[in-house]
């Protein structure tokens, strides 16, 4: 380098602002960032966002149908930050992430699904947050140690094609199911996070082992078809009279579908089957202002009414779902919200049991 | 590992063996006066970028199946646990047996069919040879996920076929099982028969008239022609296809998953995957699969390279003028004609027409006047607004030209050393470049991941690392193609040349490229339209500002409503068979690809 002595001062004032704006920066790590619980929190985070200008989430949910709204809504309120998504599925944003972690690259700043929050805790790479919005939640809507939020749920019932099942017919209750009429018309999808490990999972939990598994032996006589396709390429199956009932799907989808004019609709079994949609902080989030206006925003009534309008199934109690009957009240009361420590200390028992009884 | 020794030095060893048993070929000139030899130079070359190319996957995969992972994905501890289940696995007769019989059933057939249609279009003067080529590319570009679903919806319970063959057997229930070995075994080879039909079309183009009109001469008719001399000439080029087919189909988990599983029919792959489905995911059994398939693959090349080391008895393009004959068929080529216009519905027509009706639908009903009454077209219009579509179809060409080319080059160099030179183990090579058949996507693509966070070559999150991904693992087609090819060119063309006093780099562009244009362009125009499909390592890979059509196309699976998907699909076939079509006018227009 050389520098001439009338440059001096110019570098000199520019390695002083740089000491300084690093100096400020540093002053908060994205542990104090996070865990902030103060009067001008707000002022603080948006401050930092600002020199931040951008916040990187990695999410299981659809671009197409509520990550673009979400982005739209979020930049309106903040217009300052950009908001930048990677798409895939829990098993892909988690390697992503930790292949990140492992090589000292921090680019995520939040990350989302119904396990994958859980699976990226216990590697330790998540950082406990507040956020104010919290407190408006339920308990079992949230992590006690400030793991993880909750942005949306998802409720499972009985699909079943209105063409080959009349509605006086469907089969009501868990027992119903076992009735010789299904054997052989019935189908589900394999996948641990969504499919038939859940709901064996579910049976387990609320019918109790003994009772749960001589419920299960008898499910397995029925010989339910399975596929590892997703729930939503069951239903459509089902749609297209493949298989008169699809077990374990989404409501929300045999609710598009109907609305769309297909013959299809849902029927619950309680207790109903529900798994958390959660919302975490990376450990080395690298725009922790941003990001954590970010979380405030999606779980704030604000950001749950885009859910909403983008036929979600809202967390926040005070937000009903776009068609209401899709939440819990009237066509069904009793839930069981599998909570995602529970799902990934448990999941793989489920999904063993369900190799060893379904597919042997 | 022995390979990695091999491709670290495989100078040393060309260095003393300088071509001895290869007196023809023994002396090139590079032009610039050297010491260094031109095929040891090109195996120093071919070897170190296809070592850098294969062995860090290699280790990965290898790796994956010894030791257990932390939470974190770090390796952890040493273990054959993963090796004890797949071996408790294989006990399992089960299993194990409906994998060998769909994948043998699916080699077979599927090379039955291509072949045959393969035969005619080549070899023939059956009317609408076009047809063949038409099919094999449009089927070919076809993503894969949609073409399975539409022969889901075709042939299902509720399928149209099932609902003419009730009526016409007056039967209750279905009479057509697709959930079955046959349904598997159908759609597989149906997926598969296109490729047959690239590389044996190929290779039927490039054979020796001379011996065929030798045995006509003698007498023999059409059929025990084709029998005794023109079959036996294909042997390598039917062995290559096969061992391919075999091996893809034994590991393949798509078919077995989608159409077998339903119908309570388990085979390897979904059972592994089946019981790796865990938090977190564990790559262990996948990775000592693929290790156990490796060993199994090695010591089949083996087989096939001493089989084939007497090459020349496989040369057919000769110096003799050698544009193969047309057999004329007579009435028979009427049906030879409407053979393949049937292939062409089968394939291409029926499973389109039903992936069609599903994209102009709301929701998906069996075809009839009912659906008529709702079509429409929003599925489109939602498909075009998935989010970076123009950039992921330029993306998606962009990789599949920069992979076809690099592939072809690579590999037309590395046949070249398997076929022409003497160096001692070469073989190695070959087995090298098959390798990356038997990666599992997912492995290896985390293992690509891995690879480029560690390294300091900055090209994670570009399309650079899709191309690094999408070379390794089209090299071992590149190389079938190139190999096959090259079989059959008879060596005194190349040794001629030199007698003329031409370098080995001149000989290579006017004499073995020009001749090696069928395979050339053939193996070109497969990776393309294979890569432009591939999945399993471009969702780890893909980074939001590198989006490729494959990886939409997977979210609209996992995600959105058939009508979507096939709207999506629909498009996407239709760009794809653009360039099928562009393509072949081209190869057309400069004599390249027909008679």
């Amino acid at each position: 380098m050389v520098a001439r002595n009338r440059d001096m001062p110019t570098i000199v004032a520019l390695l002083t602002a740089w000491v300084l704006s690093a100096g400020v920066a540093s002053a908060a790590t994205v542990e104090e960032i996070a865990l902030m619980n103060r009067a001008d929190r707000q002022k603080i985070l948006v401050e930092g966002a600002k020199k931040e200008g951008k916040v990187s989430w990695y999410t299981t949910l659809i671009v197409d149908q509520v990550v673009r709204p979400v982005k739209e809504a979020f930049e309106k309120e903040y217009p300052f930050i950009q908001m930048e998504y990677f798409r895939g599925n829990s098993e892909r944003i988690v390697q992503k992430m930790l292949a990140e972690y492992q090589a000292k690259r921090y680019d995520v700043d939040i990350i989302d699904g119904t396990v994958s929050p859980t699976m990226v805790r216990r590697t330790g790479y998540l950082q406990r947050y507040y956020s104010p919005m919290l407190a408006e939640y339920p308990a079992e809507l949230k992590d006690p140690q400030g793991f993880w939020g909750t942005t949306n749920l998802y409720f499972f019932a009985t699909g079943y094609n209105t063409r080959m099942v009349k509605p006086t017919e469907v089969p009501k209750t868990y027992e119903d199911l076992l009735h010789p009429r299904w054997k052989g018309q019935m189908m589900w999808s394999t996948s641990c996070g969504s499919g038939a490990p859940i709901f064996v999972g579910t049976i387990l939990n609320t019918m109790g082992a003994e009772a749960g598994k001589a419920y299960l032996q008898k499910l397995k006589a029925q010989n339910i078809a399975k596929s590892t396709a997703s729930n939503r390429q069951v239903l459509d199956l089902t749609i297209a009279g493949e298989y008169p009932l699809a077990l374990q799907m989404f409501n929300h989808h045999a609710f598009i579908s109907k609305s769309a004019g297909a013959p299809v609709d849902w029927q619950p079994h309680e207790p109903v089957t529900a798994t958390i949609h959660t919302v975490a902080l990376a450990k080395n989030s690298p725009h922790p202002h941003a990001a954590m206006l970010l979380l405030d925003f999606v779980m704030s009534e604000k950001g749950q009414r885009v859910y909403q309008q983008a036929n979600y199934l809202p967390s926040h109690p005070k937000v009903p779902a776009k068609q209401a009957d899709l939440k819990p009240g009237p066509r069904f009361k009793r839930v069981y919200y599998i909570n995602p420590d529970a799902q990934y200390d448990k999941g793989n028992e489920w999904v063993d049991y369900f190799n060893n009884v379904f597919l042997k | 590992m022995a390979v990695s020794g091999v491709a670290k030095q495989p100078s040393s060893e060309s260095f003393d063996l300088t071509l001895k048993g290869d007196r023809a070929l023994a002396r090139y000139s590079l032009g610039v006066a050297s010491k260094f030899d031109v095929p040891t130079v090109v195996m120093l070359c071919v070897s170190v970028i296809t070592g850098y190319l294969v062995l860090p996957p290699l280790y990965s995969v290898v790796q994956t199946s010894l030791f257990t992972t932390k939470l974190t994905g770090e390796i952890d501890q040493f273990t054959l646990r993963y090796y004890e289940d797949l071996f408790r696995e294989l006990q399992v007769l089960g299993p194990f047996l409906n994998t060998f019989y769909f994948s043998v059933g699916s080699a077979v057939f599927a090379t039955l069919l291509g072949g045959s249609i393969a035969w005619i279009v080549v070899r023939t003067d059956s009317p609408l040879r076009g047809l063949g080529y038409f099919t094999a590319f449009a089927s070919f570009g076809t993503p894969f996920i949609l073409y399975t679903i539409g022969w889901l919806l075709l042939l299902g319970r509720a399928g149209p076929v099932n609902y003419w063959l009730k009526i016409w057997f007056d039967q209750a229930g279905p009479v057509i099982n697709v959930y079955s070995m046959f349904g598997m075994i159908l759609i597989e080879s149906l997926l598969w028969s296109p490729f047959v039909f690239l590389m044996l079309a190929a290779a039927f183009r490039s054979m020796d008239p001379s011996l065929e009109e030798a045995s006509a001469a003698c007498g023999a008719r059409v059929w025990q022609t084709m029998r005794r001399i023109s079959l036996r000439l294909m042997l390598p080029a039917f062995f290559s296809v096969m061992l391919l087919i075999f091996i893809r189909t034994f590991e393949s988990f798509e078919i077995p998953a989608l159409v077998g599983l339903p119908g309570d029919i388990r085979v390897l792959t979904t059972s592994i995957y089946l019981d790796a489905q865990k938090l977190p995911p564990r790559y262990g059994s996948a990775g000592a699969f693929s290790v156990l398939l490796m060993v199994v693959v090695a010591a089949t090349l083996y087989f096939y390279f001493r089989m084939t080391r007497e090459g020349d008895r496989y040369q057919t393009v000769t110096g003799k003028g050698y544009r193969p004959t047309v057999i004329r068929l007579g009435r028979w080529r009427y049906l030879a004609g409407a053979g393949l216009v049937t292939y062409s519905v089968v394939l291409l027509v029926l499973p389109f027409l039903i992936i069609l009706w599903a994209s102009v639908l709301p929701f998906y009903m069996q075809p009839g006047i009912e659906g008529l009454t709702k079509l429409t077209l929003k599925n489109y219009v939602a498909a075009l607004h998935f989010p970076k579509v123009t950039d992921a179809i330029k993306n998606s060409v962009l990789l599949g030209l920069g992979s076809a080319s690099f592939v072809m080059a690579l590999t037309l160099l590395a046949s070249w050393l398997l076929v022409r030179t003497k160096i001692r183990g070469r073989w190695l090579l070959d087995l090298m470049t098959t390798l990356p058949l038997l990666f599992p996507g997912i492995v290896m693509g985390l293992a690509i991941l891995r690879f480029y966070l560690f390294v300091p070559i900055p090209v994670y999150g570009t399309l650079w690392i899709l191309l690094i991904a999408f070379v390794t693992r089209y090299i071992p087609y590149g190389i079938r193609y190139t190999h096959s090819g090259l079989l059959q060119l008879h060596k005194e063309l190349e040794e001629a040349s030199y007698v003329a006093g031409a370098s080995w780099f001149s000989s290579m562009r006017r004499i073995i490229l020009p001749l090696m244009t069928p395979s050339f362009l053939g193996g070109w125009i497969f990776i393309f339209l294979l890569s432009a499909k591939e999945l399993s390592m471009s969702v780890l890979l893909v980074s939001p500002q590198t989006p490729v059509v494959s990886v939409a196309i997977f979210e609209l699976w996992e995600n959105a409503q058939v009508g979507e998907l096939a709207a999506f699909g629909v498009i996407w076939t239709v760009i794809l068979v653009t360039v099928a079509i562009v393509y072949y006018a081209f190869a057309r227009r400069y004599g390249i690809q027909q008679n």
